[in-house]
């Protein structure tokens, strides 16, 4: 049994030490928003924050996040459209089939708060989830426009 | 029961109404569409499109699926425009299974795929917004004693200017629901449009900015547990022994079970199954595949062998290989395009519950009719006991055609009633049992005259596609596949004498269809040996094409605004970044619309093919949303650059060597190019635009790279080293 907060929510969870992090939040917690790709820490679609730090949910095990916090997709805003990444999501029209999307915007929420003016080149260089739709360019876009909280 | 919403709510509650409450007014429209009678569906209210509720929000049934194309905001907006509503008060559903919704093939057919959705909808769906208008108009007329033409709309109300007075349209709903389906009604002009042809803003935006879209894997319903699957490794083996006893005890394991091709183990969690599947020991059988040997390599070099055949003739004018002979100069080269995987993010997965003479299937698919010819085969259920849902896809590419993964899921709800089963492949599943797009050869040779002036394109290709493996009917013999072919045969340039041979190669490999298909790996052999022409005959390749144009403006004029936004340079040139630079381009048709790409490109300090910037233009003959037809050549262009550089699946013993992401690798944003689109508005039939951007990007790639280092890669992915050695 693994203590976890999840949105600042606690939970217990009935799971092996092993089980990653991203099965027990899509199959016990029951938040759906981030999601499975691959399995090896290779394309990001389940990335999450814990303790404020991006992780991928896909290759951690739940006894490296027990006791800690951890911030979903669904907990990013009160109202899951307020956060400045959702406005310039929507703004941009980033999303295509749209699963890669959350794990992408809780790493660009993550690279905000670390760099909060990036450059082009910073924000090439600190954004590495994979998006098979190809949506890169309004990705780029959207974190800028965030970042010149224009959104 | 379910957690299920927004997806495909089923009948009872979209007529009951949620929130949308009662009172819905349900528009059973006979439609132009052939043999589509439309209101003697299976259901008989399920024939509509267009739901208004009394609070005046309207429901649109899409009859295409979501997978990132933008259906789920284009389709709406074709109903849209002719009701007078505005978006915003629309809601869209996924149209469940019926004849009502097969736009297709003379309403016989429905699939969303060949990019085909907006193009079919195009009359049928502003008719039954124009029908629904007019029936609401004679509805208000007759509440107020007025002639129709009295009455007309604005946003949502239908309006008697004279006496001031207007009902909205969700008062007028039931009265109009009583009303005779008028024959014939006029649609806008083009110059009237309010919402076609502005860049309305998508529909999914924020539900896939928030976590709360749901796709198949994110379905969840009441008692629901989860299986993990082990295939053949092997393509086409069956399970010759498993040792379920070893695993029973495991944590969470519910049962161990055969599904059509290999072993399924069910858990109350995926991670339990995905971990007792991986402990379980279990033996197959390939003695009776024919794939157990089969090679990749040893497939292209049969092809190879085959490349002199006399085939089957997809194009013969004048006499090519005549021309050849007689010709002053000739030039030949073979090209080669590889297996190709989809690799869609979300992997394959079902998730299904079978009830005594009941099925239910939620599964992602690009065509709801062969989910329930799956279920129906599977269960024995006739079709009409089969409810088909279908969520978001997270990424389609061709692949969610083929319904392997619905019938393990459906095949193993059927031996557990009542109990709902979600499958979900690994990410070496899907991989390694995915439907390629087939790897293929050609030989393409030209000639010229004493003026060099080409005379003669010949061209052969050999191999299989997904045509004839997956829609050729077997009492017909299937003489070119168009899947094969297309791409090659009927290209615009004026050329004396042509001859597309195709020589059929069966494969034993699973073969599909991949976004663009046959144009994806046609469109680099073609338009990469047009340049190579272009170099024979001492010409800049722009006004090469150009010169073999002049009875096609719609290829010039996008060849020509393409090459302009370029700011075209024939030659390579040293960049700002210190490195030659050089551009290349290609022109293409498919699906109707004309594509023309020019790419800006260098080796990196690393070594690798960098495209720095592709300028594209795009006649789809008129832009419905043009901002989401920008995305789609965004998004094609990526997904072409990405088998251009990186992608290929190789088989050795019929067992595919890729696994994830790390063998198989596709575009990471680094490498991603700028990408500028215009769009060409010629008022041609309209054309499709999920598919168009990929083909062209590859030769424009490789005929950039011819000219910034003279040396002409002819197979796929495209491998730096090649040119810098």
């Amino acid at each position: 049994m693994a203590k976890l907060t999840v949105n600042g929510k606690e939970h217990d969870i009935d799971a092996s030490d092993e089980t990653p992090l991203l099965w027990a939040l899509r199959d016990i917690v029951g938040l759906t928003g981030t999601k499975f790709g691959c399995g090896q820490g290779l394309c990001g679609a389940c990335t999450v924050h814990v303790d404020g730090e991006v992780t991928r949910s896909c290759i951690t095990p739940l006894k490296q996040a027990a006791g800690k916090s951890v911030t979903t997709i669904e907990g990013l805003s009160e109202d899951g459209v307020s956060h400045p990444l959702q406005k310039a999501w929507v703004a941009e029209d980033v999303p295509q089939c749209g699963y890669c999307q959350s794990g992408q915007i809780m790493a660009a929420a993550a690279f905000l708060r670390d760099n909060p003016e990036p450059s082009d080149q910073d924000i090439w260089d600190g954004m590495a989830n994979l998006c098979r739709c190809g949506t890169y360019l309004r990705i780029h876009r959207a974190i800028k426009r965030a970042a010149r909280k224009e959104v | 029961m379910t957690t299920i919403t927004n997806i495909s709510l089923s009948r009872r509650r979209f007529l009951g109404g949620s929130a949308a409450s009662a009172g819905v007014f349900m528009l059973g429209l006979h439609l132009p569409l052939g043999r589509a009678a439309l209101a003697d569906d299976v259901d008989g209210d399920m024939n509509a499109y267009i739901g208004i509720a009394d609070d005046g929000t309207v429901t649109i049934r899409n009859p295409y699926i979501e997978m990132g194309q933008g259906t789920y905001t284009s389709i709406p907006m074709l109903i849209a425009e002719e009701l007078d509503i505005g978006m915003d008060i629309i809601r869209v559903e996924q149209a469940p299974p019926g004849e009502a919704y097969r736009l297709l093939y003379d309403g016989s057919r429905r699939f969303t795929g060949g990019s085909f959705s907006v193009r079919s909808a195009f009359k049928p769906l502003r008719t039954a917004g124009a029908t629904a208008r007019k029936m609401l108009m004679k509805a208000a007329a007759d509440e107020w004693g007025v002639p129709l033409a009295e009455c007309s709309t604005d946003n949502g109300r239908v309006v008697h200017e004279q006496s001031g007075r207007s009902l909205g349209y969700g008062e007028l709903a039931p009265l109009a629901a009583q009303l005779e389906t008028p024959a014939d009604v006029e649609l806008k002009s083009s110059a009237d449009y309010r919402l076609l042809g502005t860049p309305v803003a998508r529909t999914d935006s924020a539900i896939k900015s928030n976590g709360q879209a749901q796709f198949g894997i994110d379905v969840r319903v009441d008692g629901m547990v989860y299986a993990a699957v082990k295939q053949s490794p092997v393509f086409g083996g069956k399970v010759k022994s498993v040792d379920a006893a070893a695993v029973r005890d495991k944590p969470g394991v519910i049962a161990v079970d055969e599904i059509p091709n290999g072993v399924a183990v069910i858990a109350q969690t995926y991670w339990q199954a995905q971990q007792a599947l991986a402990e379980l020991p279990v033996e197959f059988d390939t003695s009776e595949t024919d794939s157990a040997g089969f090679s990749s390599d040893a497939y292209r070099d049969e092809l190879d062998q085959h490349l002199d055949d006399s085939g089957v003739a997809a194009e013969d004018s004048g006499d090519a290989p005549a021309a050849l002979a007689a010709a002053a100069r000739t030039i030949s080269a073979d090209y080669h395009a590889p297996f190709l995987a989809h690799a869609t993010l979300e992997p394959m997965n079902c998730t299904a519950l079978v009830e005594e003479g009941h099925c239910t299937v939620w599964a992602p698919n690009q065509g709801v009719d062969s989910v329930v010819m799956a279920a129906t085969e599977v269960t024995g259920l006739d079709a009409d006991r089969i409810t088909v849902h279908t969520p978001y896809l997270g990424g389609g590419f061709g692949r969610r055609f083929i319904m392997d993964y619905t019938v393990q899921a459906v095949t193993l709800a059927n031996r557990r009633k009542g109990t709902p089963i979600q499958v979900i492949w690994t990410r070496e599943e899907d991989t390694q049992h995915d439907f390629y797009r087939p790897l293929i050869a050609a030989r393409y040779r030209a000639g010229f005259d004493d003026d060099n002036q080409p005379v003669s394109l010949h061209t052969t290709t050999a191999g299989d596609g997904p045509i004839r493996r997956h829609m050729s009917s077997p009492d017909e013999e299937m003489k070119v596949d168009p899947s094969v072919m297309e791409g090659v045969m009927h290209q615009p340039y004026a050329i004396a004498n042509k001859r597309a041979d195709y020589v059929y190669r069966p494969v034993a490999a699973p073969i599909g269809f991949w976004r663009s298909v046959g144009h994806s790996m046609n469109a680099f052999f073609t338009e990469s040996f047009i340049d190579e022409m272009a170099h024979a005959a001492e010409q800049d390749p722009i006004e090469f094409r150009r010169s073999m144009l002049n009875e096609e403006p719609r290829f010039r004029k996008v060849l020509d605004t393409a090459v302009q936004m370029a700011g075209w340079k024939g030659q390579a040139w040293d960049a700002d970044d210190g490195r030659k630079h050089a551009m290349g381009v290609a022109l293409h048709q498919s699906f109707n619309s004309i594509v023309a790409e020019v790419a800006e490109v260098s080796i990196s300090d690393i070594d690798e093919i960098q495209v720095h910037k592709v300028w594209c233009a795009v006649d789809c003959g008129f832009a419905v949303n043009p901002r989401i037809v920008t995305m789609q050549m965004e998004s094609g262009i990526a997904f072409g650059l990405s088998a251009a550089l990186l992608e290929q699946i190789t088989v050795s013993d019929g067992k595919v060597e890729q696994a994830n992401f790390d063998s198989y690798p596709f575009l990471p944003p680094q490498r991603m190019p700028e990408v500028e689109v215009e769009i060409v508005n010629s008022g041609a039939d309209l054309g499709g635009i999920g598919e168009p951007g990929t083909p062209p990007i590859a030769p424009a790639v490789a005929n950039g790279l011819f000219a910034l280092t003279g040396k002409r890669l002819r197979d796929l992915p495209l491998r730096a080293d090649e040119v810098t050695a």
